[in-house]
C-alpha cells in the first residue's frame, strides 16, 4: 500500500514545480515567440549576424585571456601559503556582488583615455573604450570570478605530493604542473572557462558603458527594443538564447561526475 | 650516503629540530617514532620539498640544502602510494624516465615489472589495484631512474601482514641488488631490525636516539625509546619444535636456544629467529620458586637498577646473555632489589616474542 499523500510533501512538490516554471516559462514563450521564417530573417541580418560573431570571438578572448591569467592565479590560491592569501581570494570573487554597470563605470575610470592607463594604451595604438578591447575588458571583468574560482577548486582537489613525487622523478616545477596538475585538474579547468565564456556571452551592463558600437549581441538585442519594440528584439534574442543553451549543455557533460560518499 | 647534520623545519606550529642522521653509501635507515612525530616531514626535508630552517643536507656527498628536488636524485614512496590516476602502470613505473631512449626505457620498466611480479598489470591503469599492487608500482616507479637514494614512508602501513611480511623480504632483496642507500620511516620495530642497519627514535621532531639498532633496542636512553620501542631485549637464536601443530593456528609448542638461556615459547616456525623480551613481562622475585607459575624460570644477578619516578630499569646477568626488566618502584623496595643481588626471574611462553 503506498503511504498517504501528507501536506508536507505536496507542499514540497508544488513550491519546487512553481519555481522551475517561473524559471522555464519565459524561456520557453520566448523560443515560441519566434516564427521559423523570423529567425532565418534574424539570421540573414547582416547586423545580427555581426553582432553575434562578434560575442562569440570576444567572449572566446576574455576567455583565453581568464585563463592564462586566471590558472596561475587559481593554482596559487590553491597551493600557495602566503601573506594575505583570503585577502587576494576575495578581491577575484568581488565582480560577483559588483552591479555591472557599475564595473562599467569603474572600468570606464580606470581604462578610459582620461587615465593612466587607458592614456598609455592608446598612446600605443591600443583604444579600448568604445573599441572592442573595452568589451573584451568588461567581460574578462564579469567572467573571472568564474574561471578563477573554478580551477582553484580543481586544483585544490589534487594531493600535492602527486607533484612532490613528480618533482622527486626529475620534474621541474613546471614540468610536473604540466604532466600531472594539469592533465588531472583539466576537467575541472575547462567547465569553469566555458561558464566564464557564457557568462561574458550574456554580460550586458558594463558593455554597454564601455563600448555600445560595435554592438555585441546583447547590446543589439537591447538597442533593437529600445528603437523598434518587442517584434524586433524577439528574433536576436531567441538566436542568442540558443546559442546559450548550446553552451550549457556543454557544461553539463562537462561538470565533474557527482562523488559518491 | 645521506647525511643530515642539525637539521630544523617548520610547518605550521610544528617544529623538526637539530635532526643529525647519517645513513651510510648502501646503507638501509631506519626512522621510528609515533604518528605525528615528524617522519613524513623528515622525508620531505631530504627530498627537496620543505625549506629548512637550520642545517645542511647532503646526498651522496653532495651538499643539496638549496637544490631543487628534481636535482636531488631521490626515489620518494608515500604511505598512500601516490600513483599518477591519470597514466597506466607501465607509465607511472616509466614517468621519471622519459628522457631516456624509448627502447632502455622499455627495458628498464619491464626489468622493474619483472622483479615486481607487475608484468601482467603494465597495461592497465591504477585504479582497482590491491595495496601490495600499488605499492609495488610505487617502489617501481622510484626505482626506475636509478635514484640511489630512496625515501620510503610507511611502506607497509596500508597493507595486510601477509603481504608486509612479503614486502619486507622483497624490499631487503632488492636493496641489495639495486644497492641504493635506504631511508625508511615506520612505527613498527619489526621492520628496523629486519631491515635497518641504522635506527633513530623520532620524538616530537627530535631524535631521541640513534645507532644501531641492537644498541637501541637493548640499551633505550630514555624512557621514551624504552617505552615507545616496548622491546627490551633481543636474543638472537633457534627455535626447535617440542609439540604438534595446532591446525588452527599453525604454531606449536617450541624451545628457543640462545646463547646461555633456553626459553619455552610459542612459535609459528622453526630454524633460526630473534625473541622480543619485553621488559615488562619478566617477572621478578625473590627466589626461583616464588610468584605465579610460568614455564620460564631461571636465576639471574643484577647488574644494575637504574630508577626513575614510578619505575625501576632493572639489568639482570645470565652469564653469557642480559637482560632488561622494568618493575614499579614500589615493587623493587618490596623485593629489596640492589645491585649483585641473585633474583627469580620468570617470563610466560606465550611472552616471547619471535620475530
Amino acid at each position: 500500500m503506498r503511504p498517504r499523500l501528507s501536506l508536507w510533501s505536496v507542499g514540497l512538490w508544488l513550491l519546487a514545480a512553481l519555481l522551475v516554471l517561473f524559471v522555464a516559462g519565459p524561456l520557453v514563450r520566448l523560443l515560441l515567440q519566434a516564427s521559423p521564417a523570423s529567425l532565418a530573417a534574424a539570421l540573414s541580418d547582416r547586423e545580427v549576424g555581426a553582432a553575434i560573431w562578434l560575442t562569440v570571438l570576444t567572449a572566446s578572448a576574455a576567455t583565453l585571456l581568464g585563463l592564462g591569467l586566471g590558472v596561475p592565479l587559481a593554482y596559487l590560491l590553491a597551493r600557495g601559503r602566503f601573506p594575505g592569501r583570503r585577502i587576494v581570494a576575495g578581491i577575484v570573487e568581488l565582480p560577483v556582488v559588483v552591479p555591472h554597470p557599475v564595473a562599467g563605470i569603474a572600468l570606464l575610470l580606470f581604462l578610459g583615455r582620461q587615465s593612466v592607463l587607458g592614456g598609455g594604451l592608446a598612446r600605443l595604438g591600443l583604444e579600448v573604450v568604445n573599441h572592442v578591447p573595452g568589451i573584451i575588458a568588461g567581460m574578462l571583468f564579469v567572467s573571472v570570478p568564474l574561471v578563477v574560482s573554478a580551477a582553484r577548486e580543481a586544483f585544490r582537489a589534487i594531493d600535492p605530493k602527486l607533484e612532490r613525487v613528480a618533482r622527486t622523478l626529475g620534474d621541474s616545477g613546471w614540468a610536473a604542473f604540466r604532466r600531472v596538475t594539469l592533465p588531472l585538474a583539466g576537467r575541472g579547468v575547462l567547465a569553469g572557462a566555458v561558464l566564464g565564456w557564457a557568462r561574458s556571452v550574456s554580460e550586458f551592463g558594463a558593455i554597454v558603458i564601455l563600448t555600445y558600437n560595435p554592438k555585441v549581441a546583447s547590446v543589439l538585442i537591447y538597442d533593437r527594443f529600445t528603437l523598434f519594440g518587442l517584434p524586433a528584439a524577439v528574433p536576436a534574442a531567441v538566436l542568442l538564447l540558443l546559442l546559450a543553451l548550446a553552451v550549457f549543455l556543454v557544461v553539463q557533460l562537462l561538470a565533474p561526475e557527482p562523488v559518491r560518499r | 650516503m645521506i647525511s643530515l647534520r642539525g637539521v630544523g623545519v617548520r610547518v605550521g606550529g610544528f617544529a623538526l629540530e637539530d635532526i643529525t642522521l647519517e645513513v651510510p653509501a648502501g646503507g638501509y635507515g631506519l626512522v621510528i617514532g609515533p604518528t605525528g612525530s615528524g617522519k613524513t616531514t623528515l622525508l620531505e626535508a631530504i627530498a627537496g620539498h620543505m625549506p629548512l630552517s637550520a642545517g645542511r643536507i647532503a646526498l651522496r656527498e653532495r651538499d643539496v640544502t638549496t637544490a631543487a628536488p628534481e636535482q636531488r636524485q631521490v626515489g620518494i614512496v608515500y604511505q598512500q602510494y601516490h600513483l599518477f590516476p591519470h597514466l597506466s602502470v607501465g607509465e607511472n613505473i616509466g614517468y621519471g624516465i622519459r628522457k631516456e631512449g624509448a627502447g632502455s626505457r622499455e627495458q628498464r620498466v619491464r626489468e622493474l615489472a619483472a622483479l615486481l611480479r607487475l608484468t601482467p598489470l603494465l597495461e592497465r591503469g591504477t585504479v582497482g589495484l590491491s595495496g601490495g599492487e600499488q605499492q609495488r608500482v610505487a617502489l617501481a616507479r622510484a626505482l626506475a631512474p636509478r635514484p640511489g637514494i630512496l625515501l620510503l614512508d610507511e611502506p607497509f602501513a596500508a597493507v595486510d601482514p601477509a603481504t608486509r611480511r612479503e614486502l619486507r623480504k622483497e624490499l631487503r632483496a632488492l636493496h641489495e641488488r639495486e644497492g641504493t642507500t635506504t631511508l625508511q620511516v615506520t612505527h613498527d620495530f619489526e621492520d628496523a631490525m629486519r631491515l635497518g642497519d641504522v635506527v633513530a627514535v623520532l620524538a616530537d621532531g627530535r631524535i631521541a636516539q640513534a645507532g644501531a639498532p641492537e644498541q637501541v633496542f637493548r640499551y633505550p636512553k630514555s624512557r621514551f625509546v624504552a617505552e615507545f620501542i616496548g622491546t627490551g631485549t633481543i636474543l638472537r637464536g633457534s627455535v626447535e619444535r617440542t609439540g604438534s601443530v595446532d591446525p588452527a593456528t599453525g604454531r606449536f609448542a617450541a624451545v628457543f636456544h640462545a646463547d646461555g638461556l633456553s626459553l619455552e615459547v610459542v612459535a609459528e616456525r622453526e630454524g633460526g629467529a630473534y625473541a622480543v623480551l619485553r621488559p615488562a613481562d619478566l617477572i621478578l622475585s625473590k627466589s626461583e620458586a616464588e610468584g605465579p607459575a610460568p614455564r620460564n624460570r631461571f636465576l639471574a644477578t643484577i647488574t644494575r637498577i637504574e630508577r626513575e619516578s614510578a619505575i625501576a630499569h632493572v639489568t639482570l646477568n645470565l652469564g653469557k646473555t642480559e637482560l632488561l626488566a622494568t618493575v614499579m618502584s614500589s615493587t623493587a623496595e618490596e623485593l629489596g632489589l640492589r645491585t649483585g643481588a641473585t633474583v627469580g626471574v620468570a617470563i610466560k611462553a606465550t611472552a616471547v616474542h619471535l620475530i
